[in-house]
């Protein structure tokens, strides 16, 4: 089969991001915070495709998010860097499919986005103690409840993509 | 000597007999000074069981509150006149135009509401969301059938607010946190925990007079001049309707 950014129904599943951010489920959230619903999405879809497809897709999701949210803050830099890295991950080795696994990419993928938003808040907003804390507060919160879903998540979509663009 | 003989026994015996009246006429003197206080007890502790239950309370309770919705128009209008005569109403007056919240993130990185309406409703960018109890945010972006408000609470929301006891200035600053920080512009403050924050009553970018938040903790120490960190009066995280306050223009 082709590989899956050739195959327009695995694209058109991006749009479940955007859908998802909007929703915002409240009861699927960490102290009010939400996961990273881009990360999540992003982590199987760039282990499966490679480095490039990851990046462009990191890159297309996050300017679909940042247009769908107020600031001037951008996801875009966290996730085509993420998508990239993922993609090289998946091409490497053996492939990536342990629950474990798979939670450690996503806390650390959405730890990166998390710090590249705090970065530019700090340079674009403000340096206020309790900016700094409520950061922290949400980039942990957000991290841990995103690295708690991508085993359920993840798994799922890596066995489903695998099964449509084997390696 | 008939009367002047009169026994000792019977003098006293006839006291005896008139006793008990002179007590009443006292009695009945001290009820007199007391605007008959004491009738008017026993009456109300034997009638308490006939007494008008709460519908007639809720009956008054309701006529005056039509007496205060009544003098709050009278009052507006007046005020709408008055702040005509000082041209401070180009850009506050106008209608409200209810909203649905469509998406919310009161929390998170991005904290803003997603309304179902939009220009098509007469919403612009910069109008002002009121929900419950007071000012919630501002619309950001407008599409034709949706608005995003970014809520007062989101970092880099800030607004100009008044406080009406100290009639001091401030500056509403969005932290991310529940609590925004409102940061005085001079270092004489004498704001305490429990004053009301709202909008200006000369803001012409924002409806005057509009209630905003309330002083939870003061830093007097704060640099360059004191902070003090403020709860909104509606909060963002449990609305579901709110009233946008549509400019003329």
């Amino acid at each position: 089969m082709a590989r899956l950014h050739r195959q327009p129904i695995c694209v058109a599943s991006a749009l479940l991001v955007p859908l998802l951010q909007l929703v915002a489920p409240s009861w699927l959230a960490l102290d009010g915070v939400g996961p990273s619903w881009a990360m999540l999405w992003l982590l199987p879809w760039a282990l499966v495709d490679g480095p490039v497809s990851g990046g462009i897709a990191g890159a297309a999701l996050g300017l679909v998010l940042d247009g769908l949210s107020l600031g001037d803050v951008s996801q875009v830099p966290a996730l085509v860097l993420m998508g990239w890295w993922w993609g090289r991950i998946g091409r490497r080795g053996a492939p990536i499919q342990r629950s474990l696994s798979l939670g450690l990419l996503a806390w650390i993928g959405t730890l990166v986005l998390g710090l590249s938003l705090w970065v530019q808040l700090l340079v674009l907003a403000s340096s206020a103690p309790m900016l700094q804390a409520w950061a922290l507060h949400t980039t942990l919160a957000q991290a841990l409840i995103t690295g708690l879903l991508a085993p359920m998540v993840g798994s799922w979509q890596l066995l489903l993509w695998r099964r449509r663009a084997p390696a | 000597m008939g009367l002047s003989q009169r026994p000792q026994g019977s003098r006293l015996r006839s006291f005896q007999r008139l006793w008990p009246w002179v007590i009443l006429l006292a009695v009945l003197g001290l009820v007199r000074l007391s605007k008959g206080a004491g009738f008017a007890d026993a009456f109300a502790l034997l009638s308490r069981p006939f007494w008008p239950g709460s519908a007639q309370r809720e009956w008054v309770q309701s006529a005056v509150r039509q007496n205060d919705v009544s003098r709050l128009e009278l009052l507006e209008q007046d005020n709408a006149r008055l702040r005509g005569l000082l041209e401070l109403d180009q850009l506050s007056a106008g209608d409200r135009v209810q909203a649905a919240v469509i998406s919310r993130t009161p929390s998170g990185w991005w904290q803003q509401l997603e309304l179902g309406k939009g220009s098509f409703a007469g919403i612009a960018k910069d109008d002002a969301v009121i929900g419950p109890g007071g000012l919630i945010g501002r619309v950001q972006s407008v599409t034709p059938s949706t608005s995003r408000v970014r809520l007062l609470t989101a970092p880099g929301s800030r607004i100009g607010v008044w406080l009406p006891r100290t009639r001091q200035h401030g500056l509403l600053a969005g932290l991310g946190t529940a609590r925004p920080q409102l940061q005085f512009l001079d270092k004489d403050v004498q704001v305490q925990p429990g004053d009301l924050v709202s909008t200006s009553p000369a803001s012409t970018l924002l409806p005057p007079n509009l209630p905003v938040a309330v002083v939870q903790t003061v830093n007097l120490r704060g640099v360059p001049a004191p902070t003090a960190l403020v709860q909104l009066i509606a909060p963002p995280d449990a609305i579901d309707w709110v009233q946008v306050q549509v400019q003329v223009r």
